[in-house]
């Protein structure tokens, strides 16, 4: 085995750690960050908002009832609705990975995809 | 030269291939890349909420299995309805319908369902009786007026509330196994079973699941939490407890650890009420009293079936603490946590040790 030979395996090995690692660090990187609100109006995709950035919308539905929908410092709230029950307004705000708010009466869902895990799988209500 | 050679190729060839294996390997221990975790969410069963995860190759997969629960789910819901009619099923508000003219032929999970509740009801002293629904149905109709129409918002009227309660006579539900009928002898009475069929049905459903060769599921229904084994890598489903002060930073107040079979419910005061004269009043009724009863933020109960976690939650929730404590110290595999108004937490004895891990 020539030196050079060696060399081109060294460098092959470097190349290849430097890769796997770019790898786990890019993934990390991006679960970390990419948070974003996902809101369902009866099982159907409405919108995505990153929770990066502030936001506010008043989502209407075809019937007049609405929900508004903050998003502030990384979290995602309900603030006002039209539901009799509040709930959803009373629920506290969510960030986490997996974390939901839930409006009944107007059948419309927050959910947190991506971002940071809380480790829960799931919750008493 | 020839053996150099050959060396020069065998060396780096080697070197390359066990480099691909570490990475193989290296990826296989380092995380389940095969199977996936899902969520599948609805809002069409048991007027709430239904979480299912799971842990599949890829999501059509998951859908089969979730869809497996749900149309159990969506079974149990029609027979256990007491608001709503549905064609070709006699449910509980069938039997409702015919209090006091004639026994119904129903499906035998219904009459399973009240002989459990019946049971329930006995080993609670009263406080979880579905034959309460003369008296709740007082209560949820001012709750919904009171919700719709702050202004409107007033309590039940107190004779009315007594009248109602002369006709919760558990012992006049007659039960004829032979030929799967249910008849309410008295015709003002009527069945509610808001506070066990939720957590009787959530355990049935798993049962079947079991059956069918599911694993790994966690299934919330409402609040209502079980599952059918750990986590895919072995560690168990980790749950939070909902924090009653809703205004909070902390959504929850305690995390707890479950295992294979165990449930958890949580009954209180801060997801359905309304407020009279800036009073809250809450869904959970004491019989005892005929009124809300508000000794507790939250009760939360783990224990392994769910029918039993959701009635006993009901009851501790109408119970003192002192009472509760010793309802949960009697029994074997039966935990509770009371969070009081002031946001202070009581446990049962073994609680923290089984079920809080750091």
């Amino acid at each position: 085995m020539k030196k050079n030979d060696m060399v081109l395996i060294a460098i092959i090995l470097a190349v290849t750690a430097v890769c796997l690692l770019g790898m786990r660090i890019w993934q990390k990187n991006n679960t970390k960050g990419n948070a974003t609100a996902v809101v369902t109006i009866d099982g159907n995709v409405y919108g995505e908002y990153p929770l990066s950035e502030d936001y506010e919308e008043r989502i209407e539905l075809p019937d007049g009832s609405y929900n508004v929908l903050i998003i502030k410092d990384g979290f995602a709230k309900v603030s006002e609705a039209s539901c009799p029950d509040q709930i959803c307004v009373h629920h506290n705000h969510v960030k986490y990975s997996g974390e939901s708010i839930v409006c009944l009466p107007n059948k419309l869902v927050v959910t947190v995809q991506g971002g940071e895990d809380n480790g829960i799988d799931g919750s008493t209500y | 030269m020839k053996i150099g050679k050959n060396f020069s190729v065998i060396v780096p060839g080697l070197l390359f291939a066990a480099l691909i294996a570490g990475i193989i390997i290296y990826r296989s221990v380092s995380g389940p890349s095969t199977l996936n975790r899902y969520t599948a969410t609805f809002l069409d069963v048991f007027d709430t909420r239904t979480e299912i995860v799971g842990f599949a190759k890829s999501k059509d997969e998951f859908a089969k299995d979730a869809q497996l629960i749900k149309d159990e789910l969506i079974r149990y819901n029609k027979l256990y309805d007491i608001y709503n009619d549905y064609q070709g099923v006699n449910n509980i508000k069938t039997i409702n319908d015919n209090a006091g003219i004639k026994p119904v032929k129903v499906d035998p999970d219904i009459i399973s369902l009240i002989e459990f509740s019946i049971d329930t009801y006995y080993e609670t002293d009263g406080a979880v009786n579905i034959a309460l629904g003369s008296v709740l149905s007082l209560w949820h109709k001012e709750r919904m007026i009171g919700m719709d129409e702050p202004d409107r918002a007033k309590l039940p009227d107190a004779d009315k509330l007594k009248e109602a309660a002369l006709h919760t006579d558990i012992t006049n539900i007659v039960i004829d196994k032979e030929n799967s009928t249910v008849y309410l002898a008295d015709p003002d009475m009527s069945l509610d079973v808001g506070s066990t069929g939720k957590g009787y049905a959530v355990q049935r459903v798993l049962e079947y699941a079991r059956e069918k060769g599911l694993n790994n599921i966690l299934l919330s229904l409402g609040g209502n939490i079980s599952c059918i084994g750990t986590r895919i890598d072995g560690t168990c489903f980790r749950l939070g407890i909902q924090n009653p002060d809703m205004d909070s930073e902390e959504q929850y107040v305690e995390m707890v650890d479950i295992n294979d079979g165990e449930c958890v419910v949580s009954s209180g005061d801060y997801q359905r009420y309304y407020y009279v004269d800036g009073v809250r009043y809450c869904h959970i009724i004491d019989p005892m009293t005929l009124y809300p009863a508000d000794g507790f933020a939250s009760v939360s109960v783990i224990t392994d079936d769910s029918g039993l976690a959701d009635s006993y939650s009901t009851a501790l929730y109408t119970m003192t603490y002192e009472e509760g404590l010793e309802f949960v110290e009697k029994r074997d595999n039966v935990e509770a946590m009371w969070i009081m108004h002031d946001g202070t937490k009581k446990y049962s004895e073994g609680f923290i040790e089984k079920y809080v891990k750091k």
